[in-house]
């Protein structure tokens, strides 16, 4: 069977045009108040950045997306998080080379690394954990992932940069997410449009349900949701969450250095 | 009856207090609360009695005590970071170690 010329061409442009970045830019700071709530109340627990910067190597330059996670000074004695996710990635396709995980989650220590491979698929995955006496140990592994997966940080992004505006309510879309070296497939449903007020202003915007497949992480029916800015910057502004041990959500404080 | 209530009333306005100095100071009004209602009950039915109300006025105090804490907290409480020196160490280590990594990664793809 023959394809008509014009329809290769048509794939061929759509397919780029879905993987360029146009929302995300250098020097992007967003940050973020984490909530949970404890017997019916809302407590501050920790502040949550989203950053964006570039990163010249001797080849190349990425941009570096960074996300980091730290209680505030009044939670450190109980339970101190000093958390941090990085992933190198082609600022024009958002496509990811490397991604770090760097947690230290009272007292836990872990490191989680992912070397792509985009044109093989291959991933290196390095794992490093601390024992009881303070020593590490590692573990290397090697395994092969389609072209879609992507890591936490880089589907964060990613669902920035995907055209909502298309959507109709009730549309939903799978995506892939590599976690501890397993994929694991989330699930976005467009439930409507809503303004909130913010502390970056009133904004209109996307309200997504968002589901995990296979895993009982997440609690409820469109009970985790999230909402982005319904212009092109596409800013997360509110998310709320609901897990077995109970729910929480995460606002968003500022945002500085954004595209548009 | 009284000596119930009263017993409730000093349990939970300690536990008030107790939650009030901790970061779980929200949470202390739950108690508070409590506290105060169990005194009033406790103070309303030992005037229907005529005896003295002692003990009451000691849950009373503990009670306001807690609710002055928490007061307190909700108008002067900020949400400070505390020490970042060590996660900053830890980023900059991982930006050093990854620039060398990317340095070996090939990246044949158009930028």
């Amino acid at each position: 069977m023959k394809i008509p010329f014009s329809l290769l061409l048509f794939l061929v442009t759509y397919i780029n045009v879905a993987q360029r970045n146009t929302t995300i830019a250098p020097g992007e700071k967003l940050v973020f108040t984490a909530s949970y709530n404890m017997s019916g109340l809302m407590t501050d627990l920790a502040q949550v950045t989203m950053e964006t910067s570039v990163v010249n190597t001797s080849k190349t330059t990425l941009m570096r997306l960074k996300c980091t996670a730290t209680t505030y000074k009044k939670w450190d004695d109980f339970f101190k998080i000093r958390d941090l996710y990085e992933s190198y990635v082609n600022p024009k396709s958002l496509t990811s080379y490397l991604y770090n995980r760097d947690i230290s989650e009272g007292g836990y220590y872990k490191f989680m690394q992912y070397k792509y491979s985009p044109k093989t698929g291959l991933v290196k995955s390095l794992k490093r954990k601390k024992r009881k006496d303070g020593s590490l140990w590692e573990e290397k592994t090697s395994f092969k992932i389609d072209e879609n997966t992507r890591d936490l940080v880089t589907t964060l992004y990613h669902i920035r940069n995907l055209d909502i505006h298309k959507a109709q309510v009730g549309d939903s879309q799978d995506f892939s997410v590599l976690f501890d070296n397993k994929v694991t497939v989330v699930t976005l449903t467009y439930l409507k449009k809503e303004t909130l007020n913010t502390k970056i202003g009133n904004k209109e915007c996307y309200k997504l349900a968002v589901a995990l497949k296979g895993t009982n992480l997440l609690k409820g029916k469109n009970e985790n949701l999230i909402w982005l800015t319904a212009d092109k910057n596409k800013i997360p502004v509110l998310a709320k969450f609901k897990i077995p041990v109970g729910n929480g959500e995460l606002k968003i404080d500022s945002a500085e250095g954004t595209k548009y | 009856m009284k000596k119930t209530i009263l017993a409730i009333g000093f349990i939970t306005a300690i536990i008030a207090v107790v939650l009030a100095v901790t970061p779980l100071y929200k949470i202390s009004i739950i108690p508070t609360l409590i506290a105060i209602i169990c005194g009033v009950v406790a103070l309303y039915l030992s005037l229907k009695e005529k005896s003295k109300p002692k003990s009451i006025q000691y849950v009373m105090v503990i009670a306001v005590l807690s609710l002055t804490i928490f007061i307190y907290k909700t108008v002067v409480d900020k949400n400070e970071i505390g020490n970042t020196e060590e996660l900053n160490k830890r980023e900059q280590d991982n930006l050093n170690e990854s620039k060398e990594i990317l340095d070996d990664i090939e990246i044949d793809e158009e930028f």
